[in-house]
Formats: C-alpha cells, structure tokens, sequence
C-alpha cells in the first residue's frame, strides 16, 4: 500500500510537469490552430534560463521570474518572426517552420551551454513532510503547489476577466472577435506570453524535479504533449490537464507495478490511438 | 453623411467578386443592398467592417478614411456586423456572447441598462442567459447575434443576410425589430439580404448588385415598382 500510494504521489507529479507544458501548446492550438512544437525548446530554455539565474543569485525566485520572463520574450519572437509570417500558408508550413526553431533552439543550448548534462542543485526553502509514514520530498510539494497554483490562476483568468473572454472568443471565431472590438494581435500575443512563461517553470520544475538540464531535455515532451493535446481535445486546456494528470499517474503505476515490455514513452500514443478510436474529437474536444 | 463607399474593388485570388461598387448612407438611414447569391453581397460588408478589405477603393465612416483601418478599431469607433449566419461564438454563454460586444468598452457603457434593453427586445435571450451559443436555434442564434452587434450602442449596423434559415414568421419578427431600431431609435443600418421584399420594404432607399457591380439604385417604393427588380427578385 505505501508504496503504491508513492507511486501515485509521484505519478500525480509527473501528471503536474506534463500539465503544465501542455498548456501552453493547448493554448496556442486553441487560438491559432498551428501544432507549436517548439514549445518544447522554450520548455528547454527555461531550465537553461532559470539554473544561469540561479547560478548568477542563489535565488530561486529570481530564477523562476526572469526564466519566465525570459521565455515570454522567446515565445513572442517565436509568434512574431515566424508564425506570423507563415500564418498565410497551409498549416503544416508554420508546423515545419516550429520544428526548424525546435532544433535551432537545442542546437543554441548545445553551442551555449555545452552537450553535457547539468545539475541543478536548488535547495527548496521549505522541508519533506512525513504523513503517516510516507514521505512526500519538498520537491513534490513544489511541483503540485505550484501547479495548483498556475491552474488556479489560469482557470481565474479564462473565465472570469475580460482578457480571457477575448481569449476565448478568439479561439472560437478569430475574425468575429475582431468584429466585436477584440484585437486578436494583441490576445496571441498573450497567449504566447502566458503559455511561455508555463513552459519555463516546467522546464525549472522538471530540472529541480531530476537535477538535470540538458540541450535535448525537450525532445520527449515535444512529442508526448502533442499526442497529450490530442487525447485531451484539441485546443482544450481542461481537456489537456485531465490528459496530463491520467497520462502521468498511469505511466508511474503501470511502469511501477506492471511489466510491461514497451518503454515508457509509448504508452502516450497507445493512450493517443485508444481515446481516438473510442472519441475522435478526445476526451473534451469538440467536433468542428 | 456616415459611411461613404468609393468605387471599392475586391478579388479573392483570380475570381473578382467587387468590381467598382460605390454607395452612400446618411445617418439614421436603412439602406439594402440586394442581389443574388454570390453577387457580393457579404463581400462589400466585410469590407466595411474590415474583415476583408478592398484592395481597390475608399471607405470613409464620419468623413475619416478607414479603408486601412483594422477591424476591430472599426468595431470600437461605431461599426458593428450581425455576420451570415449569425456566427455566436459556439462555446459561450448568451451573456458572456454579448459581454464580447463591450470588450474594451465596459466603463464608457452602462452595461446593465444595455443588457436588460436587449433582453427586453428578445426576451427568449433572457431565458437563456447561462446557455451556450451552439445548443440555440437557429432564431435564437440571430437573435443573439443582433443583440451582441447592438449591446455596444452602434452608431452603423451592417446587417448580412439575416433572414436566411429562418421561419417566415421569424424573419418577419426579425426585420420588425429592425425597423423599430432604425425608426424608433434612429440606427443606421445597412442590409444585405437576399429577401428582396422583406428588405426593401423597410429600408429608405436601395442598391441592386448584380456579378460585383451595382445595377440599379434608388428610393426603395421605386425599385419595388421597377419591372427588372419584380421580376428577377420580387417573383412577380
């Protein structure tokens, strides 16, 4: 039982980091329709970003607010010098455009910081908590609050300010929103920002969570969070933390406790076939 | 004069859908234009409106020239559309679907007063306040979209083929609301219909588009009377 309930605790937190870098690529989906690979290198980035800031202060906070600031700008240049311009051409154009800066980016991270794995020795400010026997490390605890917190935020944002009914409105029907007044621009702009600014404290999380951070740390989540976004619903972000969470918990527990001959990677896109040919809109989608 | 088009030109890709087409509105007009499917009809209001601009030609709004100007600045000075098809945005309350119709404009208006007119004017909007856009029929739809264009207090409405899908009786409602904004409340409109009659019996004066040029225009009684019209439109 104790270990099963640690192997949930630390399924729930690999749920979380999924979560939060599926996020961003959900939202972009949602309001652009392009398959924003490249999140997974702005992901990269931010381990990158946060362990120099870390390394330069000895300040975790310092670290998480400039690797997000850090990866709102990215995410921006990434809207504005290539989606834009692409924006124009079928869709698998901007998608092959996302791969290039995905590569472009690692290969950057390789000349910069090297090949070499990096540890990212942050010390959290607070201890492990022991509830009735099992320890739950201070990491954790900072992955799931800090999700928490990001959903909560996020969730408060979408649905109750005017930024995220224009959010929304513009995923729905981008040129009736502008109609109404919406300067849909602007609103992908901030997409990109907030999705951005997520995938950096993912990519801190996952580089505290593992105490490494390397140039191609983002070339299994560029993967998993597409086939994640698809399970999910495309462009739903409920849809695509539910996928997150389940995907998580359940590659933990079935790595865990079954023996299953398939790496664990795989089990994403057998999760992506099943949910397909059971819902092919996904778990939340809807069918346009 | 509040909205003077001159001779715009719009093509989409090789297939030239306006082709020198001008026109004017005074304020507090209805004006229609008519004409048959693809004529251009919805063409020549998305270019108003400015979700596709003329690549040819000039718009002016209250003598400003906002042939460049982007869409939604267009919404924000005074301009608002009730789309084909009413297009509500599907996964959006009825109240968060006209909220959209104030974004950025939620301190010049008093918005309760604004809501409680319109659920006044439709009042099937007010019973179905907390329901989602895509679970509405296609009357509610368009009754929605009128009041999402309208919640801002616009001072030109464009108005794209409002009757099409609609009950007979509806599209009579619908055109009476309408004639009642246009008369009682002295808004602007500009409608695009294809129901000639319905059209052209509230409207003050007319245009007749024929293949991306306008053919025939004038005092609506007139055109209603002229034997071309009653015969290609009026099915008489």
């Amino acid at each position: 039982m104790r270990l099963f309930i640690e192997q949930l605790l630390n399924g729930i937190a690999m749920g979380s980091i999924y979560a939060l870098v599926t996020l961003g690529l959900a939202l972009v989906y949602g309001i652009m329709r392009i398959l924003h690979v490249a999140h997974a290198a702005v992901f990269t980035i931010g381990a990158y970003a946060g362990l120099f800031l870390f390394q330069l202060t000895g300040s975790l906070i310092v670290a998480f607010l400039g690797s997000m600031a850090c990866c709102a700008l990215l995410g921006v240049m990434i809207e504005r010098f290539v989606y834009f311009p692409l924006m124009k051409y079928p869709p698998y154009v901007p998608l092959i455009g996302s791969i290039a800066v995905m590569l472009s980016i690692e290969e950057v991270c390789r000349l910069v910081a090297g090949p070499y794995i990096l540890t990212f020795p942050a010390k959290l400010p607070f201890p492990d908590v022991y509830l009735g026997g099992i320890q739950i490390s201070s990491t954790l605890i900072a992955v799931y609050s800090i999700t928490a917190a990001v959903l909560l935020v996020l969730w408060y944002i979408t649905t109750h300010t005017e930024l995220g009914l224009a959010m929304r409105a513009t995923s729905q029907d981008i040129s009736i929103s502008g109609a109404m007044g919406i300067n849909s621009h602007v609103i992908i702009t901030l997409t990109f920002v907030m999705g951005s600014a997520i995938a950096a404290i993912a990519g801190m999380l996952v580089g505290i969570y593992y105490n490494q951070v390397y140039p191609t740390m983002g070339t299994v989540p560029a993967y998993k969070t597409l086939a994640l976004i698809v399970v999910g619903g495309l462009g739903s972000v409920p849809g695509a933390v539910i996928a997150s969470m389940l995907l998580g918990t359940a590659e933990t527990l079935l790595i865990g406790y079954a023996n299953i001959p398939l790496p664990r990677d795989a089990l994403a896109f057998i999760a992506m076939i099943g949910v397909l040919m059971w819902r092919s809109e996904g778990l939340l989608g809807s069918s346009r | 004069m509040l909205l003077e088009v001159k001779d715009i030109h719009i093509s989409y890709g090789d297939i030239q859908a306006i082709c020198g087409v001008s026109f004017c509105l005074e304020r507090g007009e209805l004006v229609s234009i008519i004409g048959a499917n693809g004529a251009g009809k919805t063409s020549i209001l998305n270019s108003v409106m400015g979700i596709f601009p003329p690549q040819k030609g000039a718009i002016y709004f209250k003598g400003q020239d906002i042939t460049t100007m982007p869409v939604h600045q267009r919404a924000r000075i005074g301009i608002r559309i009730v789309p084909e098809r009413s297009r509500v945005f599907p996964r959006l309350t009825v109240y968060e679907n006209l909220m959209t119709g104030v974004y950025g404009l939620k301190n010049k208006l008093p918005i309760d007063e604004r809501v409680s007119w319109l659920y006044e004017v439709f009042p099937i909007l007010k019973e179905r306040h907390n329901q989602i856009g895509s679970t509405l029929s296609g009357g509610e739809q368009q009754q929605l979209s009128i009041a999402r264009a309208l919640i801002s207090d616009p001072e030109l409405l464009l108005v794209d083929e409002v009757s099409m899908g609609l009950m007979p009786k509806l599209v009579e409602q619908v055109f009476g609301v309408l004639e009642q904004l246009n008369r009682g409340h002295g808004l602007t409109i500009l409608l695009v219909e294809q129901n000639a009659f319905a059209s052209l019996n509230i409207s003050a004066r007319g245009y007749v588009l024929e293949t991306g040029t306008c053919v025939l225009h004038g005092d609506a009684k007139e055109l209603m009377d002229n034997p071309r019209v009653k015969e290609v439109y009026l099915g008489h």
